[in-house]
């Protein structure tokens, strides 16, 4: 019970990572995004060193197919995982295995896969297409939210008794290889992709600040003369 | 302004920080730990390359103090940062710039690093080590949580005059596994503390089940059953 986004912006070339479930804190479990490198996620019955392993493939320049091939070899419970993979190059490779509870399924789309497990059916899978491709020219965030809000609005998830809400999610983006530009979360709550928007458009308001006072420390404003510049919130 | 733990179970060997801060979504500086290699954090202006940077020197044996030389040796704004790391035979080191904010500093020990800026004092320095203190047999995810909760308890951040709450905190803790055993995050919140706690709380009930059903999928339960089982407990 699952569902995700991984893509590269054809733009930048910034790669990125969306998920959300019903499980808790799924952004801890998301090792599998490298600038340089590509992005693989795994779900559904999850083994966590595919993800990395993974990385240290494409990092080498394996292809995605290349790479899920060896994942494949590796892992006698192939059948009960799901996985997509995209490189840094924008090519992708997507297995979901049998063994994934229903219904689950993936799309592979140019430059990105949207995928999930214990989903309310294939309209899910197309909601999850339809936010991503909404807006083209936003930034990679923003298309990665989209795309959770279009699966979380077509259904999202359903299992044995019924439809369950998302209680985590996260989003990562990367265009550097020693830090996330974008690594948002929610990890236990009522509403998480609600909740994850929340998160992040605030944290954009932030964004260049916190950046800016680490590349120059010197120049920068103490956070509470920050906080004081800022408009006031309209509905404050 | 944020204030934070390291430590090493020196059971275990496992590594893991606690942070907390006024800022927003400070687990984006806490990708902090590597099994068999250290523990570390950059705070204060973070340098937000030095955490993957000193990870790969401890992951190549170098000890606790050389990194961190390695880390100002590397930054031309150092003077502005704080920095702790713990290597994986539990040696520490730690900094604090002297353009560094408010009252700023760290209270050290085999196995622990408490380091903050922006506090009330070098009495919540002391307190987070106390904490983490408490109760050395407990688990380092506990021990980490219960600093943390020193902290705010011996007033957090802020100055004389003013108190500034936790809006964001993280929890990461490594051992064995090329992945983090516990990697928990509250990005945006009043009392982002308290809500670690909760949060870890309810993660605990789960941790197994997550565990247990990746490395067994066919014999495993549905989320659902799962729960079901938990209540009926």
């Amino acid at each position: 019970m699952t569902f995700s986004i991984i893509a590269r912006c054809p733009t930048t070339g910034r790669l990125g990572l969306g998920v959300t479930t019903f499980s808790i804190a799924a952004g801890g479990r998301c090792e599998g995004i490298r600038f340089g490198a590509g992005v693989c996620k795994t779900q559904a019955y999850v083994k966590r060193d595919n993800d990395l392993i993974a990385l240290e493939l494409l990092a080498q320049g394996m292809t995605p197919a290349g790479v899920m091939a060896a994942l494949e070899a590796g892992d006698p419970d192939h059948d009960w995982r799901q996985i997509a993979i995209i490189d840094r190059e924008g090519r992708t490779c997507a297995h979901t295995g049998p063994g994934c509870r229903p219904w689950a399924g993936h799309h592979e789309g140019d430059g990105f896969v949207a995928f999930g497990n214990v989903l309310a059916g294939p309209e899910v899978i197309d909601g999850i297409v339809a936010g991503y491709l909404r807006d083209p020219g936003a930034d990679l965030e923003f298309r990665l939210l989209a795309a959770l809000e279009g699966g979380r609005d077509a259904g999202g998830q359903v299992g044995s008794e019924g439809h369950l809400t998302e209680r985590s999610a996260a989003i990562f983006v990367a265009s550097e290889p020693d830090h996330f530009d974008i690594d948002a979360r929610v990890d236990l709550h009522d509403d998480a992709v609600t909740e994850l928007r929340r998160v992040l458009e605030e944290f954009k308001i932030y964004e260049k600040f916190y950046r800016d006072r680490g590349y120059r420390p010197d120049l920068a404003m103490s956070q509470a003369e920050f906080v004081a510049s800022l408009p006031r919130k309209a509905d404050a | 302004m944020t204030y934070t733990i390291l430590g090493r179970c020196a059971k275990t060997g496992r590594l893991g920080i606690g942070i907390a801060t006024y800022s927003i979504t400070v687990g984006r500086y806490a990708h902090s730990t590597r099994s068999n290699a250290g523990v570390t954090v950059s705070q204060a202006n973070a340098n937000e390359n030095n955490n993957a940077i000193a990870l790969r020197l401890l992951a190549q044996g170098l000890a606790a103090p050389a990194v961190l030389e390695h880390l100002k040796a590397n930054d031309a704004w150092h003077s502005y940062r704080q920095i702790g790391v713990i290597d994986r035979t539990g040696a520490v080191a730690a900094y604090t710039g002297s353009n560094v904010r408010g009252w700023a500093g760290e209270v050290t020990g085999e196995n622990y690093v408490s380091t903050g800026n922006g506090l009330r004092g070098q009495h919540v320095a002391e307190a987070i080590a106390k904490g983490f203190l408490a109760e050395p047999g407990a688990d380092l995810e506990h021990r980490l949580l219960t600093a943390l909760e020193y902290g705010r308890d011996a007033g957090g951040q802020g100055n004389a005059t003013t108190h500034r709450t936790e809006r964001s905190a993280a929890l990461q803790v490594s051992s064995r596994h090329s992945h983090p055993d516990i990697d928990l995050r509250v990005d945006l919140h009043d009392k982002a503390v308290d809500e670690l706690r909760r949060v870890w709380t309810v993660y605990k009930q789960y941790e197994g089940y997550y565990a247990d059903r990746g490395r067994n999928p066919r014999g495993a339960i549905g989320q659902e059953a799962f729960m079901a089982s938990m209540k009926g407990a």
